[in-house]
């Protein structure tokens, strides 16, 4: 104290002759220093003065100091000394003093310093900023920052892990930051970073998946083998509480898990066969990783998710090296029953892995079977009690959904089965009939797991003969579980047999047939049913005992003439009533270790004692406690018929016609539900005709568009199938028109050419255009088009042409008309002449000038032709 | 099982666009016509091959509601490609395309390779974004661009492996740093061990500097 005080003085000034300041006062001192000095060294001193104090005046400090505190962290945030003096204030604030970093982790603060330390983290997480301000300060490498901001941090989530995840999740960078951590080369950051993630990754998919994301699952396999796989310290058992937190129930992680071949990274963790020293940490760091496989084929994951990492399990080794330390002498039986809990679980209801552990042996002489062996454990009283609960639990999951599995078991004890295989059948006949009342309650647990759903099975058992004692001669097994059950006085012997023979008479009339045909039983269960104490275990039994006798009726095929439906009923009514009879069934339901055994399928007793029910009989009960009670109460007005007051040879003839109308009934309504059936199918089937008509059709419609749309052009399909038809119609007639004229054409050009000079052009190989057509539209197109040209062209010359005949017309015209203008000119001349000789003129050059005339005329004539 | 490399992948975007849909068809092949709302993220992986060489895509599909934004906003540093998708008989969901850019450009690494996807591309009729738009937008941003349907299939295995290629030619040519797995970017395992030995990694660094 005296430090402190000189601290004090050194920070606050001595205040000599006046009385000593209160504490409140002197943190306000500090405090407003904190704020107001302008000096960096002042500012710091208080902090150290504040650190200081907070150790012992937590609540002062943080009621007073928070804000200002915070607010250092942003402004001084370059001075790391300044810095940790304020984390380390703060640290004490929100997590009280801290001596020994062992205490902060697993110490138990007095509830009032948790209360505290809850109301100021309160007050921080308040500012989503602040949270990011820490953040921030992880990035600086100076270990006197980053390690007490860590462990701040640390303490946040601590206190108040819901609001801290919702602040982390907010900065984008906020996981990734935290992730770094991990590979600080300085060993206390890393591991109490661990320690961070174990907080911070609880309850929380989404910061799951981000620390998934963020490569979380490399960075700790990383550490993990750093650390030496199991033989590592508790820094092994840390990641693999991240591991864990990181693939419960979240199924996209455990997607990413197998995905990421991460499990095959395991397999060196697991190989532990060689091992003799087991010390604590090693044992705890191996129930982790088993409890890490588990969650990957839990039960409770989807289906589909447990499927595959079960089959990655067989494929990689992960199940050939959890069945060798199965069969590992040495091996502390912690461990040892958490391998049998996970073997179960990895061969849950997936085929190949049940055939793999089937075929698994010990390699003793002669080898057994690791089904052998585990069984021997569990009848064996001397045995941990959890060992024989996980070696029931993995003969369970071994036969669940698994026919062939339970055929091989029940096989072991029919009479034909060999010395070595008939092993399981002894030590599970031995079980269910030793002294011990868990034995045999296990026993009869495990055989009637045997029977579930597999109603093949169930008459297989029936054949099963024992030869208790060699006087009487084989009794059979059904009939020997009756006689224990009646004979026995443990509650626990009797719950597992009455259990067993739920099983066994369930959707089973044969089995019921020869149940009934034992005298003993049902006045056993019916006296059973009918009692009334009050102990609670023994409600159970008589529940149980009256769930038995209804399975009798509702699975009754009436081939027992004493023991049909109706006479059991009545047997109800009469001797137990139906009110009892369904308080006794509606008490199992109700009993506590029924809520208990129906909530997961492995079994979660602490005690012997505690043991009554099991996973898959609750099951059963609730899949037909209503049948039984619908059957039971089905003839309520029977006592009350006509019937009652009729003498007995009345009776015998009424229920002989009856049953002769029961008969008939029966024959009608097989008849008409047979018609009914008929009928339906009738329609049915005239339905599906019809509609494969219609089918027929439409297939029929669709096949000739098809061909239509086939043989026509592959045009780009932007209008409907009708309009591309009738446009390739269209194009078709268009085609052939154009051939026509195409053709005509040629003709006309045939004969131009003859008369005419040729053209250049038209020297266009028109035939194999024409082949071209009807496959293209775009060489009509083109054709068309040279058809145009060629059209044109040949206009042009014909136009030329009938230019020139029709000039060349003309000309022969005027031609004939001079000639004929010549004729008359020279008949004129001629007449003229005559007349002239006959008036009497001379005329001396007559040929001459007949001569001149003539030349004249010709003369004019081709005057005018050359116009 | 082995790869050469593992690349991570983000899928964003508004909800109701088709994320988990292009996911499902990618990885299952199969599409599933009911909208389930993703809550934060869920996981997908499938391997292709790219060159002759095995490429593990680990893909992570985040959820598009505003709601869950800011845990989104965590995936994208670590993601070596993105692909942004809208949905093209929605306009409003490509107007938002700037604000899914900006928020990927802020919060990964430069080196992101970002695929744009015009979903739904077998509803022509009620088309509302033209494809002209989405190739603009691309452009614009320097995004390769594609339509795709997830219900058809059609594109989607281009989709992520035109990706791919995009991240693989970026290693090729030194601009990613494969050894930083903040990268998204993983070197499978039975490759390794040859990389870390001294002259391939001297090579690899050697090659980064050229590029610098």
């Amino acid at each position: 104290m005296d430090f402190l005080k000189s601290g004090w003085k050194s920070v606050v000034g001595s205040q000599d002759g006046q009385s000593q300041p209160s504490v409140a006062e002197t943190i306000e001192k500090l405090i407003e220093r904190v704020q107001t000095s302008t000096l960096l060294e002042d500012r710091r001193d208080a902090c150290r003065a504040l650190k200081s104090l907070s150790r012992t005046y937590r609540l002062e400090v943080g009621a007073q100091g928070m804000e200002t505190l915070i607010n250092v962290l942003e402004t001084d945030k370059n001075d790391s000394e300044i810095i940790s003096y304020v984390l380390d204030t703060l640290n004490s604030i929100i997590s009280g003093p801290i001596e020994d970093p062992i205490d902060y982790i697993e110490g138990s603060p007095n509830e009032k310093s948790e209360d505290l330390g809850q109301q100021f983290t309160e007050i921080f997480a308040k500012r989503k900023e602040n949270v990011s301000l820490l953040i921030d300060l992880l990035e600086e490498f100076d270990f006197k920052v980053r390690w007490p901001a860590l462990r701040l941090l640390m303490g946040l989530l601590r206190n108040k892990l819901r609001d801290l995840q919702e602040r982390i999740l907010a900065n984008p960078m906020g996981i990734s930051r935290l992730m770094d951590l991990l590979s600080d080369s300085r060993e206390i950051i890393r591991n109490d970073a661990i320690i961070l993630f174990v907080h911070l990754t609880r309850g929380n998919s989404n910061i799951q998946k981000i620390v998934a994301f963020e490569n979380a699952f490399d960075k700790l396999f990383e550490i993990i083998a750093g650390e030496g796989y199991s033989d590592g310290g508790v820094v092994v058992e840390d990641c693999l509480i991240v591991f864990q937190n990181l693939l419960k129930n979240n199924t996209s992680n455990q997607n990413f898990f197998k995905e990421g071949s991460y499990i095959q990274r395991l397999l060196p963790f697991i190989d532990i066969t060689n091992d003799t020293q087991w010390p604590t940490q090693k044992s705890t760091n191996v129930l982790f990783l088993l409890q890490v496989i588990r969650t990957l084929v839990s039960p409770r994951n989807p289906l589909q998710v447990t499927n595959s990492c079960q089959k990655v399990m067989h494929q990689c080794g992960v199940l050939e090296k959890l069945c060798a330390i199965l069969l590992t002498s040495g091996v502390p039986a912690e461990i040892l029953t958490e391998t049998i809990s996970t073997v179960a679980e990895v061969i849950r209801g997936n085929h190949h892995n049940q055939e793999y552990f089937s075929n698994v042996t010990a390699p003793s002489n002669p080898p057994k079977s690791v089904i052998v062996i585990l069984l021997m454990s569990m009848v064996n009283e001397k045995q941990p009690f959890d060992l024989r609960c996980a070696v029931l639990y993995c003969f369970q999951c071994f036969l669940h959904k698994n026919e062939f599995g339970q055929a091989q078991i029940i096989q072991t004890l029919l009479p034909n089965s060999t010395d070595a295989s008939g092993l399981t059948g002894q030590l599970l006949c031995g079980g269910l009939f030793s002294a011990d009342p868990f034995s045999s309650w296990l026993a009869a647990t495990a055989l009637s797991h045997a029977l579930v759903d597999n109603e093949t099975q169930k008459e297989q058992l029936l054949r099963v003969q024992l030869s208790t004692d060699s006087n009487i001669g084989p009794v059979s097994l059904l009939q020997q579980c009756c006689t224990m059950l009646q004979q026995s006085a443990k509650l626990q012997t009797r719950i597992g047999l009455l259990m067993l023979l739920c099983h066994w008479l369930s959707n089973c009339s044969f089995a019921v047939t020869n149940f009934l045909n034992i005298p003993t039983n049902i006045p056993y269960l019916t006296s059973q049913a009918g009692l009334a104490e009050s102990d609670d275990l023994e409600i159970v039994v008589q529940g149980l005992c009256a769930f038995v006798l209804g399975l009798c009726v509702h699975f009754n095929d009436d081939s027992i003439p004493s023991f049909t439906r109706e006479d059991l009923c009545n047997l109800i009514i009469k001797r137990i009533g139906v009110e009892t009879f369904l308080d006794k069934i509606s008490s199992i339901s109700k009993s506590e270790k029924y809520s208990l055994a129906s909530q997961r399928p492995q079994l979660r007793y602490s005690r012997v004692d505690d043991v009554v029910f099991d996973y898959e009989f609750c099951r059963l009960f609730k899949s037909l406690e209503g049948a039984i009670i619908k059957a039971v109460q089905n003839k309520p007005d029977l006592t009350n018929g006509p019937e009652s007051n009729m003498s007995a040879e009345q009776h015998r003839l009424l229920v002989q016609y009856k049953e002769v109308i029961r008969d008939q009934d029966q024959q009608l309504t097989s008849l008409r539900s047979e018609l009914e059936k008929l009928r339906e199918n009738f329609e049915k089937v005239n339905a599906e005709l019809k509609e494969q008509s219609d089918t027929c059709q439409q297939l029929r419609d669709q096949n000739a568009l098809l061909k239509a749309q086939k043989s026509s052009s592959s045009l780009p399909s932007m209008m409907s199938d009708e309009a591309n038809i009738s446009r390739i119609q269209d194009l078709k007639r268009e085609n052939e028109s154009l051939t026509k004229q195409v053709r005509n054409l040629q003709i006309e050009l045939a004969r131009y050419k003859s008369s005419s000079p040729p053209v250049p052009e038209t020297k266009i190989n028109i035939g194999d255009d024409e082949e071209d057509d009807s496959s293209s539209v775009n060489s009509v197109k083109k054709l068309s088009e040279e058809i145009e040209a060629l059209k044109s062209e040949l206009e042009k010359e014909r136009e030329a042409k009938l230019a020139i005949s029709a000039e060349l017309d003309t000309a022969t015209k005027e031609q004939e008309e001079l000639l004929d203008l010549l004729s008359d000119q020279q008949l004129k001349a001629t007449k003229y002449r005559k007349r002239l000789k006959e008036l009497g003129e001379k005329l001396d050059d007559d040929g001459f000038d007949d001569d001149d005339e003539d030349i004249e005329a010709t003369e004019n004539l081709n005057e005018l032709l050359n116009k | 099982m082995s790869y050469a490399y593992l690349f991570k992948y983000i899928i964003i975007g508004d909800t109701g666009v088709g994320k988990s849909c292009l996911l499902l068809q990618f990885t299952d092949k199969r599409f599933q016509p009911v909208h389930d709302l993703t809550i934060g993220v869920e996981f997908g992986a499938r391997m292709i091959t790219i060159d002759g060489k095995q490429i593990k895509l680990q893909i992570w599909d985040t959820a598009g509601q505003e709601a869950f934004r800011s845990i989104t906003r965590s995936y994208y540093r670590g993601a070596a490609g993105a692909l942004l998708v809208y949905d093209i008989t929605r306009r409003d969901t490509f107007n938002h395309l700037t604000t899914w850019l900006e928020d990927a450009r802020q919060h990964s690494n430069s080196n992101m390779v970002i695929m744009l996807i015009g979903n739904k591309s077998d509803l022509e009729s009620r088309r509302e974004v033209k494809k002209e738009e989405g190739e603009a937008f691309a452009r614009e941003h320097g995004l390769i661009f594609m339509e795709t349907s997830a219900k058809t299939a059609a594109n989607v295995e281009e989709a992520f492996i035109n990706t791919a290629k995009e991240i693989y030619e970026k290693i090729q040519e030194g601009v990613f740093d494969i050894n930083n797995e903040a990268n998204g970017i993983k070197i499978g395992p039975q490759h390794s061990p040859t990389n870390t030995s001294l002259p391939l990694s001297g090579s690899g660094s050697s090659q980064g500097g050229g590029c610098c």
